[in-house]
């Protein structure tokens, strides 16, 4: 109980980090070593489910290293970094928030988000999914070392990603 | 599953290993048969009222063909709609809904066929499991005009290049090659001049030695006699992005990127990546990389196109605004078809928009034409002399 307090505590703090664009303090989160991954989706038959998401080393939307990960970051920080510039509205909703494994110092950590964007007047995106992160305790502190991000979307219905899940 | 302008297509492979082209719309009220993006299947089974269909579109049954249809249900006559013509070239299918266009060898031309052979020279190739998909709301048009834009890189993309996620001298070379074929094939981007491609083999037979250039590396993908031998000797000297007519782009990133109309002001994005088989896996894994990391809705690059293709539809898109002619005039009047005794014509020059010019004009004259016949009679040759 106390270590799905400790998980809800670090994943709520995350998403307020990434709502209000303090996008370096984010990465401070993050382990050296963590895998950024959101696999392609597919519509399937229901005998062929198997086929729903690709696999891990093939093709996915991110499949990301911290470097790629500040390089994001550092791109908005540069300015004319135009999916973002004028920033957009973020707010992330995470929910169902359960630990799923592991032991004190490294938790497999499950949650359900809705991530909500609006730009300029009229545009918005609506991103819901379920994570799968791997919380490393480092230092007497939880980070993050690896997420797995479950889109609901085969086709992405934006025409950009620049937010982070 | 793939598309034909608006209309949605199975293709499937069949027990004969026939590749078939077929209408996803039941001939009886039109529902889909198919609704899997991908997998395998004995049969089309509609899910209204079961009529069944062989994966050569073929009726099989209607269930009550005795009791209600009373035997008179024709089955011959009421399979699902089939491409009128399927062809490949070297292993990739196009299709057509036209009994009355070209040959697909005729329909791609030189340049087409080139653009296929840019990917096919490098040996054999396997296509990953996993199509990145999205849907900006831009023109269709407008992407495509973009792929032979190498003007806008430094402006659109210049915090990738900031942050070091790319170099502007591979971004951004001044040296550029435009390649226009029959019917709005094109290929244009960087190329080098005999020169520069004489100092590259001239190099690589001292061991490499010698300041590198941004061209080596597409440069030594062409090192072997029977691939400039298939590429001819101008094709060998283009690195550029072709785009078979109307919206297939042959990327530079071992990938190809289907831009599909969703109506005059939506556009889905297909990116299909490759592999070349005997490749080493280190570079396996750069290409993986690339076609995760540059293109694609979170592409670190594409991020900004999305952007900026919707917003010049959107710009242009008012009463006062779409009266005004845009300015598509970059290198026009200023340079030079030369041709090749091998055919390859060519116009060696700076950053232009030849290429963009060439597909407005061929899109105007598909417009125009109210069949294939006419098309044919009436299109436009490429350039010769000034352009």
């Amino acid at each position: 109980m106390l270590l799905t307090f400790e998980a809800q505590e670090f994943l709520l703090n995350e998403a307020r980090l990434l709502d209000a664009r303090k996008f370096t303090e984010w990465l401070e989160l993050l382990t050296d070593d963590i895998h950024y991954w959101m696999p392609i989706r597919r519509t399937t038959q229901a005998k062929e489910l198997e086929l729903e998401f690709t696999k891990p080393g093939g093709m996915a939307f991110f499949d990301d290293s911290k470097e790629i990960l500040t390089m994001r970051v550092q791109r908005l920080a540069v300015g004319r970094a135009w999916a973002e510039d004028p920033p957009s509205r973020m707010r992330h909703l995470i929910t169902n928030i359960s630990v799923e494994g592991g032991d004190a110092n490294e938790l497999s950590v499950h949650s359900n988000f809705h991530l909500y964007r609006t730009r300029l007047n009229s545009e918005e995106d609506s991103w819901i999914g379920s994570r799968e992160d791997l919380l490393r305790r480092v230092d007497n502190r939880l980070m993050l070392a690896r997420r797995h991000i479950y889109l609901e979307q085969t086709v992405i219905l934006s025409q950009n990603m620049s937010s982070f899940f | 599953m793939n598309y034909i302008g608006e209309d949605e297509v199975i293709v499937v492979r069949d027990r004969k290993n026939t590749i078939n082209v077929l209408v996803n719309s039941c001939s009886h009220r039109g529902n889909t048969v198919c609704r899997a993006e991908l997998g395998t299947t004995n049969s089309f089974l509609c899910s209204y009222h079961g009529w069944n269909f062989n994966l050569d579109g073929t009726l099989l049954a209607a269930p009550g063909e005795e009791a209600f249809y009373r035997g008179e249900l024709n089955k011959s006559d009421w399979g699902l709609m089939r491409a009128a013509k399927v062809e490949s070239y070297r292993g990739f299918v196009f299709a057509t809904m036209d009994a009355n266009a070209p040959a697909l060898a005729d329909y791609l031309g030189w340049v087409g066929r080139l653009g296929i052979d840019f990917i096919a020279s490098r040996g054999e190739v396997e296509f990953l499991d996993g199509v990145h998909k999205n849907r900006i709301k831009c023109n269709w048009k407008i992407a495509v005009d973009n792929l032979y834009d190498w003007y806008h890189v430094k402006v659109s993309h210049g915090t990738a290049m900031r942050v070091g996620f790319v170099s502007e001298e591979a971004m951004a070379p001044m040296s550029q090659m435009v390649l226009l074929g029959e019917y709005g094939h094109g290929i244009g981007g960087p190329g080098i001049s005999e020169a520069e491609l004489a100092a590259f083999d001239a190099r690589m037979a001292n061991g490499g030695d010698g300041d590198a250039q941004w061209f080596d590396l597409f440069a030594s993908r062409r090192v072997d006699p029977k691939v400039r031998a298939e590429l001819g000797p101008v094709g060998t000297r283009s690195f550029g992005h072709p785009n078979i007519f109307p919206n297939l782009w042959v990327s530079i990133t071992q990938q190809v990127c289907l831009r599909i109309p969703r109506g005059p002001f939506e556009t889905e994005l297909w990116w299909f990546n490759y592999l070349i088989k005997d490749a080493p896996e280190s570079q396996r894994r750069q290409a993986i990389f690339a076609q995760n990391h540059v293109f694609g809705p979170a592409g670190l690059l594409e991020q900004d196109d999305g952007e900026n293709w919707s917003h010049s539809t959107r710009g242009a898109r008012g009463p006062i605004g779409r009266m005004r002619p845009l300015n598509l005039s970059m290198g026009r009047g200023r340079d030079q078809v030369s041709a090749d005794p091998s055919g390859q014509s060519r116009i060696e020059t700076v950053v232009n928009e030849h290429g963009q010019r060439w597909t407005y004009q061929s899109w105007q004259e598909w417009m125009l034409a109210d069949s294939w016949q006419e098309l044919i009679a009436s299109h436009s040759q490429p350039p010769t002399g000034v352009v």
